[in-house]
This record gives structure tokens, sequence and C-alpha cells, in this order.
């Protein structure tokens, strides 16, 4: 799969298993309003394409977003996460 | 001339055959029928021109574009999000809120666009709370039929009647189908608890996590979701006051649709016109050509005489034949092409000497709209919810669909019955 | 009705201002016009939908589809690539021929598609030759408007003209145009050689590079390809037979494309209606709306009748006053909603005692046709070219056009006067 790395000061990001998904928990450390318009393209993409249960955002307040992956759609979500920035390095690991 | 009336029998029943069977689109098959009769001169082009309810298509065409463009506001997630946390995330209770919503928007808006809307939020909300999507789309299948019956503009038959009736306004159709709309969505809750609560258990802490969904953010564009709102609003305005301003529904529709995109700019032109479902649009259009072959060489009428002739000219025993009829013949087939049939002949009875043609059209508009419901093939709706939730990994099977819509189905008929048996007939 | 009359003209005026001004998309405007004409009352909806063209716009819909799908075959960058080599590579052959190709394409397409189809292949070649593509974009601009010219099919000038007289047949309009349009080509070849020869020099090197290109494998999909042709074909054979089977041209048009997605299946046809540029479609409703109130209030009729005044209802003054007209107004503003006018008032005229309307009818159809080369906003196909020129780097100038679409189309129009004259009137 993949490793990735962002700022840490800017925005922490976990993610875990539950069945098919891969639910990631994004929490934006401070009111930036390019990481939140970021995340708003992701979420276009994403709402754009004809596929609906790819990746499904849900807010929550303070800047804490839930986002269910669907895990064939794993590698499209951190790809446009890095895209838009939200990350700054992204690698496959050695398991592929 | 009797020549003539056997071709465009023949040219019809093949064409319904292959719409049926589903073999080829059908747009293409509705089309080129349409051209047949044009092509063996069964009509002339203009006379096939001057059949096609242009105020339909019209009326369907501003509606999609003001639909369309309002979607992206990010509204109908807010109002899904919204009713979930109402519902305290209890999923039977979300069920029944998002039934219920999807009744009242497909009464204003057409029946497709609102599944189109309601159902990715439905996905969405669902996987949060890991229960089975099913359910909830099987009843917004059903409560997308009946919210349609209740307006002039909720669902395509009852958009083609107003429009071929002048006579039968926006609020006539509020006046008279919006109480069996309702009576019908009352008596459909308990039954969809009753059927499914057992099905959609979820746990606390999912609940939770619902709850604590903030739904502002959905707003997308709130400067565009003003436009939006208040086009809407007007349109809605001229639809209830449309007799009174001697204006017909499509310009009603069509002046809301362009209004809205000179507010929003023309950037959205090219984006809310590829948006039109070009598709249905087309089969309305080969359709109405190809019923025009049948008025043309005097089938329909004939056909109608034969329908009199059965009941003998009785209103209730007309209108009981026609309502049942409807509903049994949407449930199986498309009601579009049935009703364009039905239209023309309905109008033949009244020049025959029925005089009271209103429980007629009452008896179709419910007949056609409530019937969707008997199948999975009975409304575009249905298909296309089944086809997205297909898609989504979740298939909706054709006998399951049947086992809960047709008994629904024959319930809501039933009362329409009584209803109008009631209203209009004693 | 004299009130509705000035209110006819005022909204008419305002909205033609409106689009001449380009700040509203000119489809929002003419659809916004069109329907305030509907709201005032000064036509009621029946009416309007009566007076729009449906022959026009299913002509228009039709060849797009069949268009845009040849368009996925590769087959035409495969003729520009083979007409490149046939030309070995010099660059004022390779503008000679690719004029030629654009002539003959817009006889029988739509004048924007030909464009959108020559423009990319225009630069792929000139980009390879490392020279200016802005002498050949020129030129196949000129060459669309003088192709479409020549068939009832090539310039929507012409498919309005034939479709609201039904006696100008396909044939007619070949018999009647395509001499002229042949005639202004071969006159404007050689000025093409003198203007630009000079401007656009290229290494033997770099001609080598294009003698070597292989132009078999443009062909993408040689199935799709040979269904096109045929349909096309067929379509082609259609229009030039419609006639003698009582068909009209938009059923042709139609059957066409219906037949070809009958044959590619319906994965193509979401895709061909997404084509379909529906924004010049509902300019031609709304145009036709508007000029609907005009004609409806007595307007059109009192503009006729001060024609005829002005020039005594002599048949030579009148059709010349008609073709320098058409041609300087549609030089310099939309030539469709002119027409959409004209047509009307030379109907009018019939009505009026001039016995011989013909000759205003190829007036009216080469002046706003040729008349089209006379500046960069003449013709939408003008417009499309220069859009997609100034995207890729290489804007062409409104003056630098002028300098050379003026004269030349003057050169045009004097052609066509003496045409017309010794043909027609002597």
């Amino acid at each position: 799969m993949l490793n990735y790395g962002y700022d840490e000061a800017a925005l922490r990001i976990s993610e875990s298993a539950n069945e098919n998904d891969v639910e990631f928990r994004i929490v934006l450390a401070a009111d930036d309003p390019s990481i939140i318009a970021g995340l708003k393209r992701v979420r276009q993409e994403f709402d754009e394409n004809r596929v609906y249960t790819d990746v499904l955002f849900y807010h929550y307040p303070d800047h804490e977003y839930k986002i269910i992956v669907r895990k064939d759609y794993y590698v499209d979500f951190v790809l446009e996460l890095m895209k838009q920035r939200l990350l700054q390095s992204v690698e496959w690991t050695a398991d592929r | 001339m009797e020549q003539q009336a056997i071709w465009a029998i023949g040219i019809f029943l093949v064409i319904y055959a292959l719409i049926i069977s589903e073999k080829i689109h059908r747009t293409i098959i509705a089309m080129i029928g349409g051209l047949l009769m044009v092509v063996l001169g069964i009509v002339d082009q203009e006379t096939a021109i001057h059949h096609i309810d242009f105020n339909t298509l019209g009326l369907l065409i501003g509606m999609m574009i003001i639909v369309s463009t309002t979607a992206e506001t990010g509204m109908f997630k807010y109002i899904a999000v919204l009713a979930a946390k109402k519902a305290k995330g209890e999923p039977i209770r979300i069920l029944i809120l998002l039934s219920l919503i999807t009744a009242a928007c497909s009464a204003f808006l057409d029946n497709v666009t609102t599944v189109l809307l309601i159902v990715p939020v439905t996905f969405s909300i669902t996987r949060q709370l890991r229960v089975d999507p099913v359910p909830f789309l099987l009843t917004q299948i059903i409560a997308s039929n009946v919210g349609g019956t209740a307006t002039l503009i909720g669902d395509p038959p009852n958009i083609m009647i107003g429009s071929a009736v002048p006579e039968l306004t926006f609020m006539a159709f509020i006046a008279n189908l919006a109480p069996v709309a309702i009576l019908v969505m009352v008596v459909y809750v308990p039954f969809f608890i009753w059927m499914f609560r057992k099905k959609i258990q979820t746990t606390e802490e999912l609940k939770q996590g619902v709850m604590a969904m903030s739904e502002k953010e959905l707003i997308s564009d709130p400067k565009l979701l003003r436009k939006c709102l208040i086009i809407l609003g007007l349109t809605l305005l001229g639809f209830f006051t449309h007799q009174m301003l001697h204006l017909e529904s499509a310009t009603v529709a069509l002046a809301g649709a362009f209004l809205l995109l000179l507010l929003t700019g023309e950037h959205k032109l090219e984006q809310a016109l590829t948006k039109v479902e070009w598709m249905t649009i087309f089969f309305f259009v080969g359709l109405f050509v190809l019923v025009s072959g049948l008025v043309e060489t005097g089938v329909i009428a004939q056909l109608a005489k034969r329908a009199i002739d059965l009941t003998g000219g009785d209103p209730i025993a007309t209108s009981m034949l026609i309502l049942w009829l409807s509903a049994i013949a949407s449930a199986f087939i498309d009601n579009i092409p049935f009703v364009a049939t039905m239209i023309p002949m309905i109008q033949e009875m009244g020049s025959m000497g029925v005089s009271d043609l209103e429980p007629l059209w009452w008896s179709l508009a419910l007949g056609a709209c409530l019937g969707g419901n008997g199948t999975l093939i009975g409304a575009s709706a249905n298909l296309i919810v089944a086809g997205m939730a297909g898609k989504e990994g979740h298939p909706i099977r054709f006998v399951q669909y049947l086992k809960v819509g047709f008994p629904l189905m024959l319930l809501s008929v039933v009362i329409s019955s009584v209803y109008v048996y009631l209203r209009y007939l004693i």
C-alpha cells in the first residue's frame, strides 16, 4: 500500500480498517483556508464521479472529518490528497 | 385508410414489444418507431410535429435545468444530514424521514431527479450506520411514486395529462390528487416500520457518530443556493397561479430556468443543458409521434368506442376500468407510453358523449402513477434506483421488490377506487 | 393591438442589442426575450410553439448526432493527412487543399462542425511544418462559409429558408446556389495563394517529415467507420430524393441519426446527445419565438410593405436590396436572427403581390451565407475558429481578419449580384 507524510503542524491524519472500508479521520489543527479548500476539492472530485460509495465524507465540528473510503479507491483517495497538497510525500511500501 | 391503420397498429405493437423486451434502448426504439410512421407516410412530418406535446417537453427541460443547478449547492445533502440528526441516528426513524422527504420532493420535482438526489445521501448515511441500504432505497422508490402523484409536475403521467387538458390546472391536480397521495403515504408508513425495523439495527456508538456530524459545511455555495431558492420559489408560485396569469406550465418552468441561468451566468449554461436528460426527452418525442399514427388513422377512436361499448358508457364502470387497467399496465410496462396512448382515447370518449371526463382523468393519473410501484420496472425512478444500487454492490432483485411493492400498490389502488367512487361518482 | 406591436418592437430591439453587445450569452438572452413575448401575452404559448421551426431544429440535431459519431472514427484526420501528403508537404498547397476540403465538407455538414473537425488537424500539420497556422485558419473560415452556401444543409440560413419554403427542395438549392459557390471558390483560390504564399515557408526536411507520416493508423475504429459512412451516404441520398418520397429534411436527418445509434448501440447515445450543441438549438428556439411576436402583431407585414414601397415592387431592385442588405447585415451581426426576421418578411411580400419569390430567396441565402465572411463576428464558424486559435496561443485579430475577409466578401457579393441578375431577372 502507501506510506505518506504530511505537515503535522497543520493537520492530523489517522486511518483504520473497517470491513471492506478504510476509515480516515482528518483533524485540521488551524483554521487554514487553503487546507479547507483543498479538502473541499477532494470531496468534489469524488462527489462528481459516477460512483457514489467510493469515498464518503462526514463533517464534524472543529474541522474534524471522517472519511469512509472503499478499499478499491484507497490509492485514488490518497493520491487526490497528494494532488491537493494535503500530503507532502507518497511512496509505495515494499509489500507490493 | 384501412390499410394505413393496419400498418400503424403493426408498427405500434412491434415497437411496444421491443420497448418491453429492453433489448435495445427505449429511446432509440421509440424514435425509430415514430420516424417509421413518418417515413411510411402514415402521418406527415407536420402532423407528427403537431402531435408532439411541447408543453410536456418544455416543462421537463425547464425543471431539469432548475433542479440540476440547485443540486450543486449541496442543499439536498444538508437536508438529509439534518433529518438523520433529528431522527437521533435511529435507522428506522431515518428511513421514515427520508421516505417522507422523498415523497414531498417528488411532488414538486420530477421523480427521477428526486431519487438521483436522495440515493447518494442515503448511501452516505447507511454506510456510516453500517446498515443495509436496500430497505431505505425500496421505501424511497415507493415514496417517490406516491409523492409524484400529488401534483401536476410530480410525475410524467400527470405532466402529460395536465398539458393535454388545459382545464386541469395545477391547483386542480393538488385539490384532487394530493389528498389521495397523503392518505396512501400515511397508510404506508406503519407498513414500512413493520417490514423493515428488524432489518436495520445499529450500535449506540454509530448513532452517536451521526449525531455529532456538522451539516453546516455541506452548503458548498451559499450565494448560488440563495439564487436557486428564489427561482424555485418563484417558479412554484408561477405554477400555483399559472391559470390566472394565462400562462402554460412550460412557459413558467422555462422562464424559471432561463432566469436562473441569467443570474448564475453563462458558465453554468452548457453544463445545465448537458445535464438535461435528453434520452428521456427524445423518448417522449418518439412516443408522441408513434401514438399520432394511431390517432390519425382512427385506431384510438375505434378503441375508445370499444371501451365505451364494454362499460355501456357508465361513468363508474369506465372510471374503474381505467383506474385498474392503468395500474396493472403501469406496473409492468413503462407508464409514459401507456399514458401517451390513453390520453387521446379519453379525449375521444369525450367527443362520444361521455359528459364528465374529470373522474376519468383522475383515474388515469392515479392508476398510472401509483401503478408504477407494482414492480421494479414499473417506473423510471424504480429502474434508476435499482441501477444505482446494483452498481454500488447492493443489487435489488425483481422478486424481492415485487413482494414489497406489489401488495402495497394494490392497497393504494383500492384506496384510490374508494376515493374516486366517493368523491366523483355518487 | 397597436400597443402590443410597440411592446413587441421594443422587446425585439432590446434583445437584439443585448445579443450584439455579447455581454450575456446569446442563448440566455434570446430565450428570455422569447419568454417575455409569451409572459406578456403578445403571443400565447401555443402560437409561439407553432412558430418554432422544428424542421430546422430536427435537421440540426440529426446532423450533429451523425457527425459527432463519425468524427470519433478518425476519418477526418485521415483525410487531412492524406491531403498533406498529396500536397508533397508544400505549405501553400496544403493550405489550398485543406480549404477546398473545408468547402466541400461544409457543403454537406454544418459549418461549425466542419471547422471543429478541421482546426485540430490543421494545428497538428502546421506544428509539424513549423509554419504559422493563422493563414490556414483564415482560409478555412472563408471556405466554410462559401461551401455552406452551396446546399440546403450547408449553413443555418439555408436550413431555415429550405424548411420555411417547401417548394425549395434540396436539389433546388444545389441547382441554384452551388454554381455560385463554385465560382466564388475558384476566384478565391488564386487570391489565397497570392496573399499567403510568402508567409508560410518551411524547410525540405520538415516537408519530408510530413511525407513520411502514416495515415493508416489514424482510423481508430474501422467497423464504426463503415457504419457511419453507410448511414451518412444513405442520409445524403435521402436529402437528394426527399421531395420524391414526400419527406421533409428533418425526418431524413433524424432517421439517419437514430438508425446510426441503432447500429452502434446504446452506449454511444448518451455521448451523442451530450455532443449536440444545445446552446445553438435553444438560441434558435428563443429567436423563433421572439420573431413570432413581431409577426403576430403585424410588424413584419408593415416592414415588408415599406420595403416594397421603397423598391416600387420592382423585382431587380428588391432582389439586389435583399442581397446587399443581407450581406452587410450578416457581416456584422449573427446571420441566424437576421434570416429568422427576413423569412416572414419575404413571405409577406409574396402575399402582397410579388409573384416570383424565388430570386428573393436565393438573394437572401447568398447574402446571409457569403456575408458571414465580412468580419470575424459574421458567422458562428468564424467565432469558433477564433476562439480555438486564441486558446492555443494564435489569436486572430478582428482587424486582421477584416482586411482579408471584407474585400473577399464584397467580391463574392458582386459575383452573386451578376449571377442573380443574369439568371433570374432578364
